[in-house]
């Protein structure tokens, strides 16, 4: 044992060879709101996927003999076979919960995807070319980012059909600028490193340096804050469908059957109880992780400067 | 000689907890008497900046002390309540910090905040009796038309104006010590050395003793009357100034004084080779200028247009194979005329010719084609390297965009490269992160020697390493040269590199080249004022041949945004007469390939006499 | 700057190019919603109208309303009008009360529809009065929590910044506003939920919207405030003799609202969605209320009308920002 480590090799530090990617989702993962979170959110991921394929219920099926059913322990009446109770037409909650959840994430991950995809090339660009270019991108971002977004995504959910797609596409579109903005910023701080002119200089061109060299060094502290707003595109997503405006019934979203069971508030509780309870918790996880993501990544930052 | 002021006795600071946690002061003990100024040296992690905030008692977690005593006026500083410690460092202890541009509120006016300091410690004191003291304390600093400067924000300031002002917020209540830690790191060595005369000056009219902490041993002995050397928080050594330097005692401070580099005595480590006369330029340099507009604030703003002018009309030739130097501090256009000279940007007028071509005359292949010619060595080891790309990769990435070589071919090359300049093969697949400050510059310049060009510019290279790394270096571009008959230009602020290695030197100034010299002619018989004031400012121990006193006014350098007509050196020159106000010289010859740019040049004898040593 | 005339010449400058910035965008907003509302598919004659009426009357009453014309054509005169301080009429309301609908298209000529304007001008200053409300509540609660959480990064006051950002941020607004109505309207009979008939009408939505806004503010509070903390200018201020009270109210603080204004400035839109929701909620007659319905009944000119006056306030509200931040903070007058 003495012997071995005395073996002379080269120090490297361990928490200096990370990446600072690999550093801030460490710091993250130190905090127990992190492990919290991740724990809470991968138990609802999992729900959501595996429960419809397992169960034999069907989330549409109207049983009107066993509607308005509680869950279980919360009244008269109540079964396991329902165990988080019925809709006024005998439908599952449990299911429909969870097929709302599954929507939900689907819209606000892929939303937020797009989101970022948009906001970090506009931004890229701008911060990059700086000049006319960045003047002209700026300007469109800065009055995107003066029409309200909630207008704009009713405005044409309202008038067209919403169906999925259009959904992302109108959240993911109305959210970008704010990436933008901070895209921007962060490249034109990495644009005058030394290795950035370094690379200018032996003849590389500006897509090999855009994309190959400040991409990767400039996404990731973003990224990490974009998990803060899957939970915000989620919120946004079960809004419109509360509206109407979201994905359309049958099939259940969170908005519809939260808007649904306002209806029923005062005899039956719990069909506004219980999706609420499921957002709220894949909410929670998803803002605890984001918090400790963005704190970790801001104690990196500070302690770099 | 009575009690001393200060009489610190068997200070020892550790890091954490614990009887084994590990010390960052070991047993310090001296005295400092009334007026006296007391210097400490120690390189980084010598513990100096821990001393220095000891005797304030500002150490925080998880410093600690763990034994001594720090008496003040016959009392224990670090015994004392908060509320004690509080006024007694506000009043009867100034400190100066090595940070001026972040020590104040950016949101308040200097003034303001030196007058809060001021009635925070002196309670009763009304605002304009304060504000008369501040103002009357910025005149004795020298900063002109001070009572409007009281009125400006931190970031109107410069950093030596801000470190002036600094001074006076410790001065003001009137204390008996000043605390002065790292206060010229930060600055231009002229304006360093402006600081360091208005120390000295302030003393013996203020009647303050200064505890004056600093990495350099030029600075500490140029203000000092006795001397501490700090090595790895134990004091090695502890003499009056001038015994410490003909006769140091211990090994570190003789290891001190033997890294300085020289000026004027002969250098074993001198690196220099004569100019050579028959050689043909590589790249010339004509007449070459460089603006900048600067936003201009408002829709309506019919003002005249504001113009940075950070290089003017710049002529000169680097001739193949020579070591070429441009020297200069912040501010001179040294990094704008990198960018010309790089072609990362084009000159507004005047041309630049490689190999006797126009290096932007060629279209985009033409410049790719200049840029394989040409290579920059850059100038921070750590933020030159792309921190994720692996040592292989980025060595051999010049190979990539200019499609030179095949997969495997590259793989060769690079180990051939990466030997040349000594770096060992196992480290092709390593992360920059594993490598020290010398291997990085070494990777950088492998990677611009790969290319195999004619031209090295050398940006800073040298500066972020130590004196051993140094030499290191040096030898190996020295050997590169020999074998492949690259040419060098240096770009520096550090003018001691430059006398060991640059054949012919550019002094900058301000966006003008002041002196075009030889290396001899430039350090033994400058021509151009500025060029005596960079010399009487470096710092080296010899007997100096030019004294800031007699090279330097208090001014400060004129904004590159409005220059005045006349030469722009002279608000600061001792010799500027009514002609250099109104006329900005241009270069002369002064015999062979020397040439500055001074009126009095006209009439050579009016240049003062070197002090005799 | 700060001698006076110089003062005010930067102050009439910095407003007329930004007021010159502001018109451009909300020209830019309204374009692109015009054109966004003219290109989806869904013809709002035919709501109009109402479905029973024949192809012919829905082309004549496009035809006398101009929207058979090519899209810049309409938009021309569109803004033309703006320009006039007309924002046109709505498809759908009379100008006498609720909307009708499509319920008869022969005796709802265009003379007796409710100018656009009057609408807004009708709600808005219901949902100031909501905003202003809610604005208040949140820095209540955001302050004291923000401010102390980043005074003490890593200990509890932290920790309850970051589960109390945590926990608002995740109550989907609608939801809070059905539950909080349930149990403080339905059940304890606190405080009145639905519609307007006063004040305290404003109170309980006001809450709601609160949750929504604090959770930025709290975390924007704490970050800037450790920020500060940790500047150097702060910890010299100590060794300059200043106390650490003034050193945390006239410097930290004072450093550390700069960034709140900022966001108080982009936050605006989120703080409008979330007065859409919670109007719709409460049935509260404001902007947000209002804009759902002329979604829901495709009022275009109406939508129009209100896409434009939001951005219009939004450049305004952020000019203000940006010059309290400048008077703060000097530095950003460069």
């Amino acid at each position: 044992m003495t012997n071995i480590s005395n073996i002379d090799i080269p120090a490297v530090d361990n928490v200096q060879a990370l990446t600072i990617a690999q550093r801030v989702v460490l710091g993250a993962w130190r905090s127990y709101e992190f492990r919290v979170g991740f724990f809470v959110f991968s138990a609802m991921v999992l729900l959501a996927i595996f429960w419809p394929m397992i169960s034999s219920i069907d989330p549409l099926k109207i049983n009107i003999r066993a509607k308005l059913m509680p869950p279980a322990f919360m009244g008269e009446g109540w079964s396991w076979t329902h165990p988080m109770g019925t809709d006024q037409l005998g439908r599952d909650m449990l299911m429909r919960s969870l097929v709302g959840l599954r929507y939900s994430l689907l819209i606000g991950l892929t939303t937020v995807v797009v989101m970022l995809a948009v906001g970090a090339l506009v931004g890229l660009l701008a911060g990059y070319r700086g000049g006319l270019t960045d003047t002209i991108l700026m300007r469109i971002t800065d009055a995107q980012l003066s029409i309200p977004m909630i207008i704009l995504a009713i405005a044409i959910l309202g008038v067209a059909r919403p169906t999925i797609p259009a959904i992302i596409l109108v959240l993911g579109l109305s959210g970008w600028p704010v990436y933008a903005r901070v895209m921007r910023s962060v490249v034109m701080a990495e644009r005058k490193r030394e290795f950035v002119r370094g690379a200018t200089i032996l003849g590389a061109s500006d897509l090999r340096i855009m994309f190959l060299l400040l991409l990767p060094i400039c996404l990731p502290p973003i990224a990490f804050v974009a998990v803060l707003d899957i939970a915000r595109m989620m919120i946004f997503e079960s809004v419109l469908g509360f509206l109407g405006l979201g994905v359309q019934p049958p099939t259940p979203t969170f908005g519809n059957i939260i808007a649904d069971g306002r209806k029923y508030l005062v005899n039956a509780w719990w069909i506004a109880t219980v999706p609420g309870i499921f957002l709220f918790l894949t909410l929670i996880s998803l803002n605890l992780m984001g918090a400790a993501l963005e704190r970790s990544r801001n104690r990196v930052h500070g302690g770099e400067a | 000689m009575g009690t001393p002021l200060l009489d610190v006795s068997n200070l020892t600071v550790a890091v954490g907890e614990g009887a084994s946690a590990p010390r960052v002061l070991t047993d310090i003990s001296f005295t400092l008497e009334p007026r006296g100024i007391l210097g400490v040296i120690g390189g980084s992690g010598a513990g100096k900046s821990v001393l220095a905030k000891a005797i304030i008692n500002w150490l925080e977690s998880p410093l600690r002390v763990v034994t001594g005593k720090v008496m003040f006026e016959g009392r224990d500083i670090l015994t004392m309540s908060d509320r004690e410690t509080r006024l007694l460092r506000g009043k009867a202890i100034g400190y100066v910090g090595g940070n001026p541009s972040g020590a104040l509120d950016p949101t308040m006016t200097v003034g303001a905040q030196i007058v809060e300091k001021l009635q925070a410690v002196e309670p009763g004191t009304s605002y304009r009796k304060a504000q008369e003291r501040v103002v009357a304390l910025l005149d004795a600093v020298r900063i002109p038309s001070s009572d409007q400067r009281f009125n400006e924000y931190p970031f109107q300031y410069s950093g030596g104006m801000m470190q002036r002002a600094m001074i006076v917020d410790a001065l003001v209540s009137n204390p008996r010590l000043i605390v002065a830690d790292s206060i010229t790191q930060p600055l231009d060595v002229t304006v360093g050395a402006q600081i360091l005369k208005l120390l000295r000056e302030l003393r013996d009219e203020f009647d303050t003793s200064i505890l004056f902490v600093s990495n350099s041993l030029p600075t500490v002995a140029d203000v000092s009357d006795r001397v501490i050397v700090l090595d790895r928080g134990i004091a090695v050594e502890q003499q009056p100034t001038a015994d410490l330097i003909t006769s140091p005692r211990s090994a570190e401070t003789r290891q001190l004084i033997d890294e300085l580099p020289t000026l004027w005595a002969h250098d074993d480590r001198s690196r220099l080779k004569p100019a050579s006369e028959d050689a043909r330029p590589i790249m010339s340099v004509r007449d070459v200028s460089r603006n900048y507009a600067l936003a201009s604030r408002g829709l309506l703003n019919f003002g005249p247009k504001r113009i940075l002018q950070a290089v003017r009309h710049v002529d000169f030739d680097i001739y193949e194979g020579e070591n070429f130097g441009i020297v200069g501090e912040s501010g001179c256009g040294k990094s704008t005329l990198t960018r010309l000279l790089t072609a990362l940007e084009p000159p507004d007028t005047g041309q630049i010719t490689f190999e006797g071509k126009d290096i932007f005359g060629r279209g985009k292949e033409g410049t790719r084609a200049f840029r394989r010619r040409m290579q920059l060595v850059l100038q921070d080891p750590y933020n030159s390297l792309p921190p994720r790309n692996s040592i292989g990769t980025i060595i051999g990435e010049p190979l990539v965009i200019h499609g030179l070589a095949s997969r495997k071919e590259r793989r060769s090359r690079v180990l051939e490269v990466m030997a040349e300049v000594g770096l060992p093969a196992s480290l092709y697949e390593e992360l920059p992160m594993v490598l020290t400050a010398g291997q990085r510059q070494r990777v950088n310049v492998g990677r611009a020697l790969i290319l195999e060009p004619r031209l090295m510019l050398m940006d800073e290279t040298l500066s972020a390493l130590g004196q051993t790394e140094q030499g290191q270096l040096l030898d190996l571009l020295e050997k590169l040269q020999a074998q492949h008959g690259v040419t060098y230009l240096y770009i520096s602020h550090d003018i001691a590199m430059v006398r060991r290695v640059c054949a012919r030197v550019a002094v900058m100034y301000l966006g003008e080249v002041v002196e075009l010299a030889e290396n001899e002619t430039l350090f033994f018989n400058p021509g151009h004022p500025y060029s005596r004031a960079l010399l009487s400012a470096a710092p080296t121990l010899e007997s100096r041949r030019y004294r800031s006193e007699d090279c330097l006014l208090d001014g400060e350098p004129p904004s590159p945004i409005d220059l005045p007509s006349g030469c722009a050196f002279a608000s600061r020159c001792p010799q500027a007469f009514d002609r250099c106000l109104i006329e900005n010289p241009r270069l002369q010859s002064r015999g062979g390939l020397n040439r500055a740019a001074c009126h009095l040049l006209d009439s050579e004898n009016t240049v003062p006499k070197e002090v005799s040593a | 700057m700060h001698v006076g005339g110089g003062f005010i010449v930067f102050i009439v400058n910095f407003l007329i190019r930004r007021l010159a910035q502001g018109v451009i965008i909300v020209f830019l907003v309204s374009f692109l919603i015009f054109t966004l509302l003219r290109v989806i598919p869904g013809d709002p004659v035919r709501l109009m109208a109402g479905g029973m009426a024949p192809d012919h009357v829905i082309d004549q009453i496009a035809e006398d309303m101009g929207l058979r014309d090519p899209i810049p054509v309409q938009f021309v005169r569109y803004m033309g009008g703006v320009l006039q301080g007309d924002l046109g009429q709505s498809f759908i309301r009379p100008a006498s009360g609720a909307a009708v609908g499509g319920a008869s298209f022969d005796d709802n000529t265009r003379s007796e529809r409710a100018e656009v304007f009057d609408l807004i001008a009708d709600t808005a200053p219901f949902t100031l009065q909501l905003a202003l409300l809610a604005m208040a509540f949140a820095l209540i609660v955001a302050l004291p929590v923000g401010i102390y959480g980043g005074l003490r990064p890593g200990k509890w006051p932290d920790r309850l910044a970051l589960y109390m950002g945590s926990l608002f941020i995740s109550l989907p607004n609608f939801w809070l506003g059905i539950v909080l109505a349930l149990v403080l309207s339905v059940n304890l009979g606190w405080l009145p939920a639905i519609g307007y008939q006063g004040f305290a009408y404003t109170i309980l939505p006001a809450i709601v919207l609160a949750v929504e806004i604090a959770p930025f503010l709290i975390r924007s509070l704490t970050v800037s405030v450790a920020q500060n903390m940790r500047e150097n200018y702060i910890s010299v201020a100590a060794i300059r003799g200043i106390g650490h009270r003034r050193i945390v109210m006239a410097h930290a603080l004072k450093n550390a609202s700069v960034p709140l204004l900022n966001l108080l400035g982009v936050q605006f839109s989120m703080l409008l969605g979330g007065v859409l929701v919670v109007e719709f909620i409460f049935d509260y007659p404001g902007l947000g209320l209002l804009t759902i319905n002329a979604v829901l009944q495709r009022d275009f000119p109406l939508i129009q009308g209100i896409a434009i006056v939001t951005s219009a306030a939004f450049v305004v509200i952020n000019i203000i920002v940006d010059l309290v931040a400048t008077t703060i903070d000097p530095r950003l007058e460069y």
